[in-house]
């Protein structure tokens, strides 16, 4: 057996470049559909994951998938909104913590979550450099946004507005960094976290600005009775928040109708969660409870159907290379009849012959087998730093 | 065979463990869980109700009015650190508004109380354009001045003191009772010299006692100036149209007045009383002894008919 599978060996490396050829296009059939399954299981896994780490979502009656997307994904379109006083009813319930999250604004094309301080210590969330924000007009970005805008401590980002040619509309708001996020490889990464009140400062529905009651302020106001001062539009109102002016900014209203995008839900335990979850189910309720591992499966779900699609494809053009093969194989018979003919001649018998030519297809197919191998492995082994840092980056 | 050696690259294991993310590490403390409060009275009622089981800290420094006092950055870092932090609610420590805190954490020890808190007359809002948002007036702040509801904030504390060490209830229940009988023998004393003191038209410095006025029926009047200043001439002006309608005798003050204050005021037939609201941890003493020394210039000023 030694002697045959020598004389294949030699001759397979004596035509080292059909043999090349041949083995790479088997080495790729065999790999592309379990490499791709590999790759979509990990990319799935890591979706999933932020799904799995947020146990509920309550926000406004509509498209789950939205309200699951802008809250997990900070993504621009953002569900309708919710009043805060959701976050204080789901709190006082006793269910459950409640973790107000408003993820409208941007920055440039960094999103600009407004929360609380419970998000960090809920996501794990630990800090590069900094702390959590403290006051009004502080903010902490994610690692991948310090290195985009090259900000740190101290430094200053300025929210923007949410249309070009709104003349009328709330001035962008510059926020002091006080915190920059270890790199977490989720989607905080690419966020910057302000209090949900500095987002409502954003909006403008909280602002600061001089004291109507004071003379320098005389311009800016309308009229006055006994109680009251009414200001007109050339008000100056503070974009940034300092030391000096922080006392002068509040807000007009109640909070409790103050807007949300959405509430994240972290029940005590799971029957609390059931219970919960039994108090939105009412269709008449005015918002709606989520649980994002089921809807982020749903989405997978379509799109692991179109990967079936990706793979039913790369199997045709696997049998399609496949016949190549053989075909190729065949013709080299033929264009070997002299070698195969001389073989005979020297005292080879057939079926020793034929033993030596199966023996070059089944080294073939064993090399490309192994390569297949060895790279799915390197695929799962280093597919989620390359996920981490070029997908989701 | 030696090439077939040579090409044994069939598997490529990875010695190394995959890379993990570097775990966040979460500062953990060691001792007791901390209770943070914005005023010293509800520092001590978690003292008196807690023990040593928590530690309390009210780190607003000595001299400086809680009410108004705008900790800086790293104290707010330690209120964020706390276990559990005490509010007044009514609009106290107004700094609340402007900082970020963890919602879990804080408790408004007024809440239940709400019905009970006094609007302050007399404010001056602002809106924005004759049909824009406006603001609100405030309410009054020093609700630990009615005893009654010093008493329902103790049990808020207790309450809180309760989630936050259910193991240690019983011992919490027992200090608060106890606690709850030294306000009420408190009240009931304050109520005797309330009585003595009937209808009286009384002056106070300072608008801080409008609890005090409504728990005990008291006629007074509130103006607004500082122990530590000398009023101005509009001020003395201001007080004499005042007499014209409310004859005080004596007027009570947060502190020791200015002793030309305190002259002038003698010249004018009006005495004068400090009434320390204690917002602030005090000198010397606690919260229950500087109640007992209000108390007793109270009784002293006004004492039993022989």
């Amino acid at each position: 057996m030694r002697d045959v599978l020598y004389l294949a060996w030699r001759y397979l490396v004596y035509h080292r470049l059909k043999t090349a050829i041949l083995v790479t296009s088997i080495t790729l059939i065999i790999y592309l559909p379990v490499g791709l399954n590999v790759v979509v299981e990990q990319s799935s896994q890591h979706l999933m994951a932020r799904a799995e780490a947020t146990p509920l979502l309550v926000g406004a009656k509509g498209s789950p998938l939205e309200l699951a997307l802008n809250s997990l994904y900070f993504s621009p379109e953002y569900p309708e909104l919710i009043d805060y006083s959701e976050a204080t009813t789901v709190a006082d319930s006793g269910l459950a913590d409640a973790i107000p999250l408003y993820a409208r604004f941007r920055s440039r094309s960094q999103p600009i979550v407004g929360t609380s301080l419970d998000y960090f210590s809920f996501h794990d969330l630990g800090f590069a450099s900094g702390r959590p924000m403290a006051v009004l007009g502080e903010c902490v970005v994610g690692a991948a946004v310090a290195e985009a805008l090259g900000v740190d401590t101290g430094d200053t980002v300025t929210s923007s507005p949410e249309t070009v040619f709104d003349l009328a509309g709330v001035y962008p708001l510059r926020m002091k960094v006080s915190g920059v996020l270890e790199k977490a490889f989720t989607p905080d990464d690419e966020a910057i976290f302000v209090d949900v009140k500095t987002a409502w400062i954003i909006q403008g529905l909280g602002h600061g600005h001089q004291d109507l009651a004071r003379a320098e302020a005389a311009s800016g106001v309308l009229s006055r009775t006994d109680d009251n001062i009414i200001a007109n539009a050339s008000l100056v109102q503070y974009n940034e928040i300092t030391e000096d002016n922080s006392d002068s900014f509040h807000f007009h209203g109640d909070l409790a109708g103050y807007p949300l995008t959405a509430v994240l839900v972290v029940p005590k335990d799971e029957k609390s969660g059931v219970i919960l979850r039994g108090r939105y189910a009412d269709e008449n309720a005015g918002s709606q409870i989520i649980r994002p591992v089921t809807v982020i499966n749903e989405l997978l779900d379509t799109l692991l159907t179109i990967q079936q699609f990706i793979v039913a494809a790369v199997i045709i053009v696997g049998l399609a290379t496949i016949a190549t093969a053989a075909l190729v194989f065949m013709l080299s018979l033929r264009l070997r009849q002299r070698e195969i003919d001389t073989m005979l001649k020297i005292g080879g018998s057939r079926p020793r012959v034929a033993s030596m030519l199966l023996a070059e297809v089944a080294i073939v197919l064993l090399l490309s087998s192994a390569f297949a191998t060895a790279i799915t492995l390197l695929t799962w082994r280093f597919g989620p730093a390359v996920i981490e840092n070029i997908v989701l980056t | 065979m030696k090439r077939l050696g040579l090409i044994a690259f069939l598997l490529i294991v990875v010695a190394c463990a995959p890379a993990e993310r570097a775990d966040v590490s979460t500062e953990t403390r060691q001792g007791p869980p901390q209770v943070y409060t914005v005023n010293y009275p509800l520092a001590y009622f978690a003292e008196r109700i807690a023990g040593d089981s928590v530690a309390v800290v009210f780190p607003a420094p000595d001299g400086v009015d809680p009410a108004t006092w705008s900790p800086p950055a790293e104290t707010i870092a330690e209120y964020q650190r706390a276990d559990l932090v005490l509010l007044n609610g009514a609009g106290y420590a107004g700094w609340i508004q402007r900082v970020t805190l963890s919602e879990s954490r804080l408790v408004n020890t007024s809440a239940s109380l709400a019905d009970s808190l006094i609007p302050v007359a007399g404010d001056v809002t602002h809106s924005h354009g004759p049909t824009g948002d406006h603001s609100h007036g405030d309410t009054a702040i020093t609700t630990w001045l009615d005893v009654e509801l010093a008493v329902g904030q103790a049990r808020a504390v207790f309450d809180a003191l309760v989630r936050l060490r259910p193991e240690n209830e019983t011992g919490f229940r027992a200090r608060l009772l106890a606690l709850e009988q030294d306000l009420l023998e408190l009240d009931e004393a304050l109520k005797d010299v309330a009585a003595r003191i009937g209808d009286a038209r009384l002056l106070f410095s300072h608008p801080v006692y409008q609890y005090f006025v409504r728990r005990y029926s008291f006629n007074g009047l509130s103006v607004h100036w500082e122990p530590d200043e000398k009023p101005t001439d509009e001020q003395w002006r201001e007080l004499s149209a005042a007499l014209e309608v409310h004859d005080a005798k004596w007027m009570i003050w947060e502190g020791d007045p200015h002793p030309e204050t305190v002259s002038r005021l003698a010249g004018m037939g009006i005495g004068t009383l400090v009434f320390q609201p204690a917002g602030n941890r005090p000198a010397a003493g606690n919260y229950m002894s500087v109640m007992r020394e209000n108390l007793r210039v109270l009784q002293q000023a006004f004492p039993p008919s022989l």
